[in-house]
C-alpha cells in the first residue's frame, strides 16, 4: 500500500522571541492508503497543529509535506484546490453552514471543486443516505442534533472522493452512544470508500477502532 | 448552489432589508436634492426666456438686471429706443422685484413684474389661460394725477378667482387674468401688472425702472449689441448691459449655484454615507461569519469564491437600493412642495456613481473574507 500523506522534518513555530511556542518539532510521520489512524495527547501538545500541517491548511515553518505522492510547493501551488480535491475535514463543532440544508452543506463542497447540478445532488443525497439521514436531507443544522450533524460532516469530508479525511475531536461534543454510533460509521465508510482516516482524539475508548494510535508530547511523537 | 449568497442574505435578511433601506433613502436624497438645484436652474430661467429679449440692461455697477440694487432713470429709455444696435421699438422698461403680497388673508410670495403693454417682458394674449390683460396706462406721458390701473394677472397655480383682490405694499389689487404658469425659483409665482402699477406698490410712485430689455437690431448678435451699447455709454458709464446667454448665467450664479453649495457637499456627504454604510454593515457581517468563512477555505474554497459571495452580496444590495432609491426619488419629487426636475441621464449618473460607492464599501469587507485563517474552522479563533 502506498503513502496518502508524509511529513518529514515537520516543524511549526508561533510567535517570535521570548512568545515564542513550538507547537510541533520535528515530525516524521507516514499515513498509509485506507489506514485508521489516530492522534492522542494532551490538550496542547500539537496534534491539531500537526494534522492542519498535514492537511494543507498550515504552512509549516519547517520540514516538508507529501499529499498521494506529490510534495507540497507552499510557494506556487493552490492549496486550495489541493484541499478540495484530495483531503476532507471534519470538525469538532461541526462547522456546518447554518443556513444550508444537509443536502446543501455535502454539496457546497462539491461546488467548490467544480462538481455542479444534478450529478453533485445524487451524489450528496447517495452519501446522506448512507450516513443514515435520507429522511434529513432538507433539515437545517439548527434542526439536527449533534450526531446528526456530525454524520453530515463526514458525509461533507467525503464529497469530493478524497484521499485523506482529517477529523478534530468529532466525538467531543457527542455523548458516548453518539460517540458509539458514529465510530461504527466510521469503520462503515472506510470499508465502503477505502478512505484513509486520521482522527485526534482524547477519548481513549476510541483506539480500539484504530489501525495505528500516535501519541504526542511538547510537539513531537513519543510512541507509534 | 450557486445561489448560496442568497441563501445567506435570506438567513440574515434583516440586517440585508436594512441596509438596502438605508441605500435607497440616501440615493433618494441624492436625487431630490439635485432635482431641487435642477428644478430652480429650470425655474430661474423660465422668464429671461419667456420674455424674448436678448439684451438685458441695468444700473452700471448693479452687476446684472436681476442680481443688484439696479434703477434706471426714464430717459434711459429714449437713449436706448434709438441706439442703432437695438430693433427700434423693442426697448421695454420692467420692473422685476420680490414682494409679499397678502392673499386672502395670508402673507405669500411672490414677484412682481411691471411691464409695458405691447412690449417685451409681459403676456400676451395667448399666455392667458383666463381672463384679460391688466389695463394699460401712458408711461411716458404719465401725468400726477394720474392713477395706474389697479389690476393684476397672476400665475393661473395660484388658485386665485378672477375678480378677487390681493394686496401688495397696502394697495389693493384686482385679479383680472390668470396666465400659464411661469414660476420662478423656489416655486415663486409672478404677478403681471402695468408697469405704472409696480411703480406704484414697489417704488413709492417713483418712475424708476430695475432694467430695460430689448432685442439686437438685424445684422447685430446680442454680443456685437452690447458690446456697441457699452462702448456709447463709455463716458457716463450709467448702464451696464449684457446678453441673455450672460443674464441666464447670472442668475444661476445667484439664485443656485451660490446657494446651493452647502447642498453639494451634502450630497457629496450622502455618497460617502452610502459606501460606509455598506461597508461598514458587510464588514461587520463578514467578521461574524468569520468561522463560517474559515470552514469554506478549509474545504476549499478559494479566495475568488469567498469574495465572491460578498461581492454579489453587496451588488445586489446595491443594485436593489439603487433602483429603489431611483423609484423613491421620483415618488419624493412628485409629493415635494417644490418644483423638482430629477433629469434621467443625472438619475442614471448617480445611479452608477452610487453603485460603485457602495460596492467600494464592500470591497473591503471582502478583502477581510479572503484573510480570514482557515484554521478557525479547527477551534473557532486563532
Amino acid at each position: 500500500m502506498g503513502m496518502v500523506v508524509e511529513g518529514k522534518g515537520l516543524t511549526k513555530h508561533f510567535g517570535e522571541g521570548d512568545a515564542r511556542v513550538v507547537a510541533v518539532d520535528q515530525v516524521d510521520i507516514a499515513i498509509e492508503e485506507s489506514e485508521l489512524v489516530m492522534f492522542m495527547g494532551d490538550s496542547g501538545c500539537g496534534k491539531t497543529t500537526l494534522i492542519s500541517l498535514l492537511g494543507c491548511i498550515l504552512t509549516p515553518s519547517e520540514g516538508d509535506v507529501w499529499i498521494d505522492g506529490e510534495q507540497i510547493d507552499y510557494e506556487s501551488r493552490d492549496l486550495s484546490q489541493l484541499r478540495s480535491e484530495k483531503i476532507g475535514f471534519v470538525f469538532q463543532l461541526f462547522n456546518l453552514i447554518p443556513y444550508l440544508t444537509a443536502l446543501e452543506n455535502v454539496m457546497v463542497a462539491m461546488n467548490i471543486a467544480g462538481q455542479k447540478g444534478d450529478e453533485a445532488e445524487k451524489r450528496a443525497t447517495e452519501l446522506l443516505t448512507q450516513v443514515g439521514l435520507a429522511e434529513r436531507l432538507d433539515h437545517r443544522p439548527a434542526q439536527l442534533s449533534g450526531g446528526e450533524k456530525q454524520r453530515v460532516s463526514f458525509a461533507r469530508a467525503l464529497a469530493n472522493q478524497p484521499k485523506i479525511i482529517f477529523a478534530d475531536e468529532p466525538t467531543a461534543n457527542l455523548d458516548s452512544r453518539q460517540s458509539a454510533n458514529l465510530m461504527n460509521l466510521v469503520s462503515e465508510l472506510r470499508q465502503e470508500h477505502q478512505t484513509t482516516i486520521a482522527i485526534v482524539t482524547h477519548h481513549e475508548g476510541l483506539k480500539k477502532d484504530a489501525d495505528r494510535v500516535i501519541q504526542m508530547k511538547d510537539g513531537q511523537i513519543v510512541s507509534v | 448552489m450557486n445561489r448560496m449568497f442568497l441563501k445567506d442574505m435570506s438567513y440574515r435578511k434583516a440586517r440585508v432589508i436594512l441596509t438596502t433601506i438605508g441605500i435607497t433613502v440616501l440615493i433618494a436624497l441624492i436625487l431630490m436634492l439635485g432635482g431641487i438645484m435642477n428644478g430652480m436652474r429650470i425655474q430661474a430661467q423660465q422668464y429671461p426666456k419667456f420674455t424674448g429679449a436678448d439684451i438685458w440692461i441695468s444700473a452700471e455697477g448693479s452687476g446684472s438686471a436681476f442680481i443688484g440694487f439696479s434703477l434706471l432713470v426714464p430717459e434711459h429709455l429714449a437713449y436706448l429706443d434709438g441706439a442703432q444696435p437695438l430693433k427700434p421699438q423693442s426697448v421695454s422698461p420692467l420692473v422685476f422685484a420680490h414682494a409679499r403680497p397678502v392673499i386672502r388673508g395670508k402673507l405669500g410670495k411672490a414677484v412682481v413684474v411691471g411691464y409695458k403693454s405691447g412690449k417685451l417682458g409681459g403676456p400676451t394674449q395667448f399666455e392667458l389661460t383666463e381672463g384679460r390683460l391688466v389695463t394699460a396706462s401712458e408711461y411716458e406721458g404719465w401725468a400726477e394725477a394720474d392713477i395706474p390701473p389697479r389690476e393684476v394677472v397672476v400665475d393661473e397655480k395660484m388658485n386665485l378667482e378672477i375678480g378677487e383682490r390681493i394686496l401688495i405694499g397696502n394697495k389693493d389689487l384686482k385679479v383680472v387674468g390668470k396666465a400659464r404658469s411661469l414660476m420662478f425659483v423656489l416655486d415663486t409665482p409672478l404677478l403681471f401688472m402695468d408697469l405704472r402699477t409696480a411703480q406704484e406698490v414697489l417704488l413709492k410712485n417713483s418712475l424708476h425702472v430695475n432694467m430695460m430689455i430689448a432685442q439686437a437690431a438685424d445684422g447685430y448678435t446680442p454680443e456685437k449689441a452690447a458690446k456697441e451699447l457699452e462702448n456709447f455709454d463709455e463716458q457716463l458709464k450709467t448702464i451696464d448691459v449684457r446678453t441673455l446667454k450672460q443674464t441666464l448665467g447670472d442668475i444661476i450664479a445667484t439664485y443656485v449655484d451660490e446657494p446651493m453649495k452647502a447642498v453639494q457637499f451634502l450630497r457629496v456627504m450622502l455618497w460617502i454615507a452610502a459606501g460606509l454604510i455598506v461597508g461598514m454593515i458587510t464588514y461587520v457581517t463578514t467578521l461574524e461569519k468569520t468561522q463560517e468563512i474559515g470552514v469554506l477555505k478549509a474545504i476549499g474554497a478559494s479566495n475568488l469564491y469567498i469574495s465572491g459571495l460578498i461581492i454579489k452580496q453587496v451588488v445586489l444590495m446595491s443594485v436593489v437600493g439603487v433602483i429603489c432609491g431611483l423609484i423613491l426619488s421620483y415618488i419624493f419629487a412628485a409629493a415635494a412642495p417644490i418644483f423638482v426636475s430629477i433629469h434621467p441621464i443625472e438619475s442614471g449618473i448617480v445611479a452608477l456613481i452610487s453603485f460603485v460607492v457602495c460596492c467600494a464599501g464592500g470591497y473591503l469587507a471582502a478583502r477581510k473574507a479572503i484573510g480570514v485563517d482557515p484554521m478557525v474552522a479547527f477551534r473557532g479563533e486563532v
